[in-house]
């Protein structure tokens, strides 16, 4: 089947998988459409099996996913889907042995780009792109934990993919480095979808029109960061002691408290709540504390 | 390049042909190469090509000169006629790795000079013993498993570490299969068949070793289609060790390479070939059903 728009994007319905014992992702329902995603959540919460599922890399136990109105259960439209991804997996190993040139070329062939010299274009493209022209001659082991970062995106970005999906694309790279990444995503090509998963709420908030919350496998919000932030609106506070009765509270570079409770601590002044507040409030509620 | 002037200059037609965009892959990659080094040339196509093709050319080149030498095997497969993105895909290959091949030219090293002592005595070398089979044994049983492990780790994902990379990229699983065993495998019987020379064994024993090799490799990539491919390398191993050592116990090793071991062999190759025809789906990793 061949999808006659883009605008369709990605559904996810009744997503489930299991390892073993654990459930990692329970009954998702989800829809993307174009621009960023972000999914903020903390470790073990079932981000990385979700993109996973969505890469075509994990089989779902039940649910159904569609991609462009393609459906990965099908081998065709499963191979049409990879032809339109770019994936970073997370903690993506290397061949060390390679050139960070040499790397992305593989790459490219395995996104069939057969054309010699189409393939060293696109390879200098990504490399201009992540700011590694510099680097293209250098044999992976000897780069550093955010050079490999940046070629796992560069990879993502060969052939210009309609579905962009990066596992904590910004783990490793120094304050500077994941302003580059905000600015890569904010001139990519075509307005493909992209999907990132992310610790970093302040990544989240910068460049994602959408998030979504993923706690315990379950997605817990849909929104926007604005909404993800008015969840802890009113329960935000700053006062210059520590208040017992608060979830979760600590103390400031400015040597105030920042509680998020549902009862103002003695002398304290209400506070506009940030995207952080609000995942933490959602975190704190799941876990049932 | 077919056009130069006895200067060292791109003469005027190639210049003139590149700028219009009508000379072949290599007379441009020649071109390029020359323009970068040239200022005269780059000066005298200025008019015609614009500067942004120029840049970009520039940038493809140093993507190809960062990209670096495949190797020797790589070169002669060229010559052969394999395409040079198939050709690449086999540096992924560790058991095409120099490293590789030492270990294995060691390991029979090894054996073939453990057979040879056991043969002939340590200062008997111009009075052989009578004929046992018996210091065949080490030999007999590595030759094929070196063989194994050479095809072993050219589909193993255990040995690929961008594996998830390759599993979400359009690329044909049982193509890239195929490549990778295939070229692995002739490569590892080269050293084989030499060291089987060297062995005091029967003159027909080099020929001999041939169709185990497929055999036992045949088997572990079909039984790859039930199982993990690690799990089908250690069974079709097993397979062959056991008999080999069986055989060894009844004083007879050679059995398993003369006539009637060829014979389970041959039949072997052929169950093996049909289960991955048939099966070959099984080898498009990722999301399958």
């Amino acid at each position: 089947m061949t999808p006659d728009t883009r605008t369709a994007a990605i559904h996810v319905d009744g997503l489930s998988r299991w390892y073993g014992v654990t459930r990692a992702l329970t009954d998702v329902d989800l829809a993307f459409g174009l621009g960023v995603t972000g999914l903020l959540g903390p470790n073990g919460a079932g981000k990385t099996t979700l993109l996973s599922v969505l890469a075509t890399v994990a089989e779902p136990d039940t649910g159904r996913v569609s991609v462009f109105g393609l459906d990965p259960r099908d081998a065709a439209e499963r191979v049409e889907i990879r032809r339109r991804l770019g994936y970073l997996p997370q903690e993506l190993r290397y061949h060390r042995h390679f050139t960070v040139a040499g790397f992305l070329d593989y790459v490219a062939i395995l996104k069939e780009i057969t054309d010699r010299r189409t393939r060293a274009g696109e390879v200098a493209r990504v490399l201009a792109a992540t700011d590694m022209e510099r680097l293209a001659g250098r044999r992976v082991r000897t780069l550093s934990g955010g050079m490999r970062q940046r070629l796992g995106i560069a990879q993502a970005l060969l052939g210009e993919p309609e579905l962009l999906i990066l596992d904590e694309p910004t783990a490793g790279l120094d304050p500077e480095q994941r302003l580059r990444f905000r600015e890569l995503l904010s001139d990519l090509p075509g307005d493909p979808v992209v999907l990132l998963s992310t610790h970093q709420a302040d990544d989240i908030a910068a460049i994602c029109p959408q998030v979504v919350v993923l706690l315990q496998g379950r997605v817990r919000f849909t929104g926007t960061p604005a909404e993800l932030a008015a969840v802890a609106a009113g329960r935000v506070w700053a006062a210059a002691e520590r208040d017992g009765r608060a979830h979760l509270s600590w103390r400031g570079g400015d040597g105030m408290w920042r509680a998020i409770g549902d009862r103002p601590p003695v002398g304290a002044q209400l506070v506009a709540p940030t995207v952080e507040d609000g995942y933490l409030l959602l975190s704190h509620a799941a876990d049932g504390r | 390049m077919t056009d130069t002037s006895a200067t060292g200059h791109s003469g005027p037609d190639l210049l003139a042909g590149y700028a219009a965009g009508a000379v072949d892959e290599a007379a441009a990659w020649s071109v390029e190469a020359h323009l970068m080094a040239c200022a005269a040339c780059r000066s005298a196509i200025a008019g015609q090509v614009d500067a942004g093709r120029l840049a970009r050319n520039r940038s493809v080149l140093l993507v190809r000169a960062a990209i670096g030498d495949d190797g020797l095997l790589a070169r002669l497969l060229r010559r052969c006629g394999v395409p040079d993105h198939l050709v690449r895909l086999l540096a992924a290959t560790p058991s095409l790795r120099r490293s590789w091949l030492l270990s294995v030219a060691g390991v029979l090293a090894v054996v073939t000079g453990e057979a040879a002592l056991a043969r002939y005595g340590w200062a008997e070398a111009r009075v052989p013993r009578p004929p046992r089979q018996e210091f065949l044994v080490p030999f007999l049983l590595v030759a094929p498993l070196l063989a194994l492990a050479s095809v072993a780790a050219a589909f193993v994902p255990l040995f690929d570490p961008a594996h998830r990379v390759a599993v979400a990229a359009p690329f044909s699983g049982f193509r890239l299969l195929l490549v990778r065993t295939v070229c692995a495998l002739a490569v590892a019987v080269v050293p084989v068949a030499g060291a089987a020379f060297a062995v005091p064994g029967p003159g027909w024993l080099p020929a001999a070793f041939l169709l185990p090799s497929l055999a036992v490799c045949g088997l572990a990539l079909a039984a790859g289609t039930v199982m993990r491919p690690l799990a089908a390398a250690v069974a079709a191993g097993t397979l062959w060790a056991l008999p080999v050592l069986a055989l060894a116990g009844a004083r007879l090793p050679l059995l398993i390479v003369q006539w009637h071991g060829q014979a389970v062999c041959a039949a072997v190759l052929l169950a093996a070939a049909a289960v991955v025809c048939l099966r070959h789906d099984r080898f498009e990793l990722g999301w399958t059903r």
